[in-house]
C-alpha cells in the first residue's frame, strides 16, 4: 500500500531550486532513510510532507490526501522536526498530556504509552520539576521524539533525530524506531547526517543531493559501504 | 575595537526584519515623537508665563526648581514602560577577543542614544534661555543648565539599572511605584519637603555655579553600578534559564472542560509561565484602578462622554486589548507544532475568546463599585463590554492573521527584553480609539445614551454571531499559515 506519493514536486525561492523530485513513492511499513549533505533539501522536503511550507509545483499525497488541500492526514501522522516543534514552558509530563489530548488518547493509554520508553527517557525526563526550554537539547530531543509516535500514527517524520543524542541514546533509538515500525507497520521517515545510524534503521536509503534523488536503494548488507563511498570521494579528490 | 561594535548595532537595527516590514509603526512612533517634542517645546517657550500666572507670589525660576524633582518621578516611570534596553546579544562577542568591561561599556554607551534623553531639551533649552539667562550671570546660567542635564542622564542610567533589575523580579516595578508614591506622600503632607529641598539646591548653583560639580558624582555612581551589574550577568548560564525547581501548579482539571479547557488550560500556562504575558496580566489588575484616575470632576463638571469610553474600554478591555493584540504570536514559538496536529483552527480562535470573555466578563464586575462615583458607569461600561467582545476580538482576529513577529517566550527573564518598549503600545490604539469615534458618530444622530446604545448593539450582533465569525477567521487562518510559519521563522 502506497502511504505517501510526490508528484512533480518543485521547491524553489527566488527562482534556485532547492527541492526537485519528480516521482517519488514510500510504501506502508518502510522506514525511508534520507540523507545528504547541508543545504540539499531535508528539511524543506519534510516541510513540503507536513504542508509546513508551499511547494512551488506539484503534489504531495498522504495516503491518499492531498496534503495541501486537507487537514485530515493530520491524523494519521506524527512529527518532529527541531525543538521549535516543543512548547517550551510545560513540564514533559504536560506537554505529553497536550499531545495525548489532541490524539484523544485516554490518561491511563498516555501512562502505558510512557512506560515503555522509561529506557529512552533514562530517568531525565519525567518528574522532573522542570520546564522544557530548561531540558538540555538531547532530552528536548527525546521529548519530541516520543511525543511524535503517540496515539499509534502510521506516518511518522523525524528530522536528523538522532543529532544532540549520546552515543547510547542513539543506539535506543535505533532500536526504538525499528520496534515500533515492526509492532505497528508505521511508516518512518528519517534524516541524518550519520551515515551509520540512518544505514542502520532504514529499510530504503535514498540520497539527496542539491534538492535531487541522486541514489535511490534498499538496504542490503553493503548498502553502508554504499553510502559511504557516494560522500567519500569527495573528500579524497580534494586531498590529491 | 568600539568602531566594529557600533558597526555591528548599526547592522543589527538595520537588518531586524521588523524594521522593513512595519512603516507603519515607525510613521506612528515618528508622529508620537514629533507631537511630544512639539508638546515640550511649546511648554519651554511659555513656561515663564504659566509659573508667573499660576504662582503669582513666587519666583517663577524658584518655583520651576522646585518641580523639577517630580518631573523627574514621571519620567522615571514613564521610562520603565517606555524605554527600550539596550540589547546587543552579546553572547557571539563573548568567544571573541574583547575584554567583558567593553562590552559592558559598549551597551551603556549605546543605550544614551535615546528619545528620552532628547525631548526633555526640547523644553531645557528654551527654559533656560528665558527663565535663567536674562536674571543671570553666563556661568550661572551654564551651571545650572549643565546641573539638569547631569540629572537628565542620572535618571537615564537610574532607569536602565532599574529596568535590568526588575527584569529580573518583576515585583520590583510595584516596589518602584509604592516608593514613589510613599515619596509623593512625604513630600505632599509636608513631613519632608522633597522637592522643595531639591528646589534649593537648584536655587543654591545659581548662587554658587561650582556646587554643580559635585553632581556629575551622581551619574558616575549609576554608570558604575550598571557596569558592575553587567559583568556579573554576562554568562551564558544567566541566558540559558534558572537550576532552580519550578513550582508547577496543577491544571488538570481544565481537561473536564473538553477540547477547549485544555487550550484554556494551555493559554493560562503560557501566561503565568512566560514573563511577557505575565506582565501583561498584572497590568490589567493594576489598571483596574486606573478609573480612580480618570473618573474625576473636572471644575465640578463630570468628565466629558469620551473619557466613559475610554476609562470603560480600559477597565474592561485591558487584558484583552494587551494580551490579543498579539495574538496568535504568542504561541509563535512552537506555532509550526500546533499546525501539524489534529487541533483544528477553530478550537484555537475558540478557546482565546472563551478566555478573553471570562476575564473581560469578571473585570466588569470588578469595576461596577465606580458606580457609586457615576450611576451611567453601569451602562457606560456594558456598553464597552459588549463592544470590547463583539466588535474589537473579531479585530484582533484580523490584525493578528498579519501577525509578523516572532514573541519569544522560551528565553528566561534574565536579558531577555524583547518587545518591551513603546511599540507594544501603538497597536492597542485603534481598539480604543475605534469605539470613541465610532461613539460621536452615533451621538449625533441619537444623543449620548442613544450612542451607548449603539455602541452596545453593535458589539451585541458581534457575540451573537461569534459562532460565524470563528467560522470564517479559522478559514482566514488556515489560509495564512504558511505565511505566518514563514513570518515567524524570519522574525
Amino acid at each position: 500500500m502506497i502511504m505517501i506519493q510526490i508528484q512533480n514536486l518543485i521547491k524553489a525561492y527566488n527562482k534556485e531550486i532547492v527541492l526537485n523530485i519528480p516521482e517519488l513513492t514510500i510504501e506502508k511499513g518502510e522506514i525511508f532513510g534520507l540523507v545528504g549533505n547541508n543545504g540539499a533539501g531535508k528539511t524543506t522536503m519534510f516541510n513540503i510532507i507536513l504542508d509546513l511550507i508551499t511547494a512551488s509545483k506539484g503534489e504531495v499525497i498522504s495516503k491518499g490526501i492531498v496534503v495541501r488541500e486537507s487537514e485530515d492526514w493530520k491524523d494519521f501522522t506524527g512529527s518532529f522536526i527541531d525543538e521549535t516543534f516543543l512548547i517550551g514552558y510545560l513540564t514533559a509530563e504536560e506537554y505529553f498530556g497536550f499531545v495525548a489530548g489532541l490524539r484523544r488518547m485516554s490518561k491511563p493509554e498516555t501512562a502505558t504509552f510512557l512506560n515503555e520508553y522509561t529506557d529512552f527517557f533514562n530517568g531525565e525526563i519525567l518528574g522532573k520539576k522542570k520546564f522544557i526550554r530548561d531540558f538540555s537539547k538531547g532530552n528536548q530531543k527525546k521529548v519530541g521524539i516520543v511525543a511524535a509516535l503517540m496515539g499509534k500514527p502510521e506516518i511518522v517524520v523525524l528530522d536528523e533525530p538522532f543529532a544532540n543524542l549520546d552515543p547510547s541514546s542513539q543506539y535506543k533509538l535505533r532500536k526504538l524506531i525499528k520496534d515500533f515500525a515492526a509492532a505497528n507497520g508505521t511508516t518512518f521517515l528519517i534524516s541524518d547526517h550519520t551515515l551509520e545510524n540512518i544505514a542502520d534503521v532504514s529499510t530504503r536509503l535514498i540520497i539527496l543531493e542539491k534538492g535531487k534523488i541522486v541514489r535511490d536503494v534498499p538496504k542490503t548488507k553493503t548498502t553502508l559501504q554504499e553510502v559511504e563511498t557516494f560522500f567519500k570521494p569527495v573528500v579524497e579528490a580534494d586531498l590529491v | 575595537m568600539n568602531q566594529n561594535l557600533f558597526s555591528l548595532a548599526w547592522r543589527e537595527t538595520v537588518r531586524s526584519a521588523y524594521w522593513g516590514k512595519s512603516i507603519a509603526t515607525n510613521i506612528a512612533l515618528g508622529f508620537l515623537a514629533l507631537y511630544f517634542s512639539a508638546n515640550f517645546l511649546f511648554l519651554g517657550l511659555f513656561i515663564p508665563k504659566i509659573l508667573a500666572e499660576s504662582f503669582p507670589n513666587d519666583d517663577p525660576l524658584s518655583k520651576f526648581n522646585s518641580i523639577v524633582l517630580a518631573y523627574f518621578a514621571i519620567d522615571l516611570i514613564v521610562r520603565q514602560l517606555m524605554q527600550k534596553l539596550p540589547t546587543v546579544s552579546f553572547k557571539p562577542l563573548l568567544l571573541q577577543n574583547i575584554r567583558r568591561k567593553t562590552i559592558a561599556n559598549y551597551l551603556l554607551t549605546r543605550s544614551v542614544l535615546n528619545f528620552f534623553n532628547v525631548l526633555p531639551f526640547f523644553l531645557l533649552v528654551p527654559a533656560t534661555i528665558k527663565l535663567v539667562a536674562g536674571t543671570h550671570s553666563g556661568i550661572a546660567t551654564i551651571a545650572w543648565f549643565l546641573s539638569l542635564v547631569i540629572l537628565i542622564f542620572s535618571n537615564h542610567f537610574l532607569a536602565i539599572y532599574l529596568k535590568w533589575r526588575f527584569n529580573e523580579a518583576e515585583y520590583g516595578f510595584f516596589i518602584l511605584l509604592g516608593a514613589l508614591a510613599g515619596l509623593f506622600a512625604i513630600n505632599h503632607f509636608g513631613i519632608i519637603d522633597l522637592s522643595g529641598g531639591m528646589g534649593k539646591l537648584l536655587d543654591l548653583i545659581l548662587v554658587y555655579p561650582a556646587i554643580s560639580i559635585t553632581l556629575i558624582l551622581i551619574p558616575v555612581l549609576i554608570y558604575f553600578l550598571n557596569v558592575r551589574f553587567l559583568l556579573s550577568r554576562m554568562f551564558i548560564n544567566m541566558l540559558s534559564g534558572k537550576q532552580k525547581e519550578e513550582k508547577i501548579r496543577d491544571y488538570s482539571w481544565f481537561d473536564r472542560l473538553g477540547e477547549n479547557g485544555r487550550f484554556i488550560a494551555l493559554e493560562l500556562k503560557l501566561i503565568w509561565r512566560n514573563k511577557r504575558p505575565r506582565s501583561v496580566a498584572m497590568m490589567t489588575l493594576i489598571m483596574l484602578f486606573y478609573g480612580l484616575l480618570v473618573f474625576k470632576d473636572q471644575h465640578g463638571q463630570p468628565p466629558p462622554e469620551f473619557i466613559f469610553i475610554l476609562g470603560g474600554i480600559i477597565l474592561v478591555g485591558m487584558f484583552s486589548i494587551s494580551y490579543g493584540q498579539f495574538f496568535p504570536a504568542w504561541h509563535s514559538n512552537y506555532f509550526s507544532m500546533l499546525m501539524c496536529q489534529r487541533l483544528t483552527m477553530k478550537q484555537f480562535l475558540r478557546s482565546f475568546y472563551m478566555l478573553v470573555t471570562a476575564v473581560s466578563v469578571t473585570c466588569y464586575f470588578l469595576t461596577l463599585p465606580y458606580a457609586l462615583m457615576y450611576p451611567k458607569i453601569i451602562y457606560t461600561n456594558l456598553a464597552m463590554l459588549l463592544y470590547n467582545l463583539g466588535v474589537n476580538i473579531p479585530v484582533m482576529f484580523w490584525v493578528g492573521m498579519y501577525s509578523k513577529k516572532r514573541l519569544d517566550l522560551s528565553q528566561s527573564s534574565a536579558m531577555n527584553y524583547q518587545g518591551v518598549s513603546a511599540t507594544q503600545w501603538l497597536g492597542a490604539l485603534p481598539l480604543m480609539l475605534g469605539p470613541i469615534s465610532l461613539f460621536y458618530l452615533f451621538k449625533l444622530a441619537l444623543g449620548t445614551v442613544g450612542g451607548y446604545a449603539a455602541l452596545g448593539t453593535l458589539g451585541f450582533i458581534g457575540i451573537l454571531f461569534h459562532p460565524v465569525i470563528i467560522d470564517f477567521f479559522s478559514k482566514q487562518y488556515r489560509k495564512q499559515k504558511h505565511q505566518l510559519i514563514r513570518n515567524y521563522k524570519n522574525s
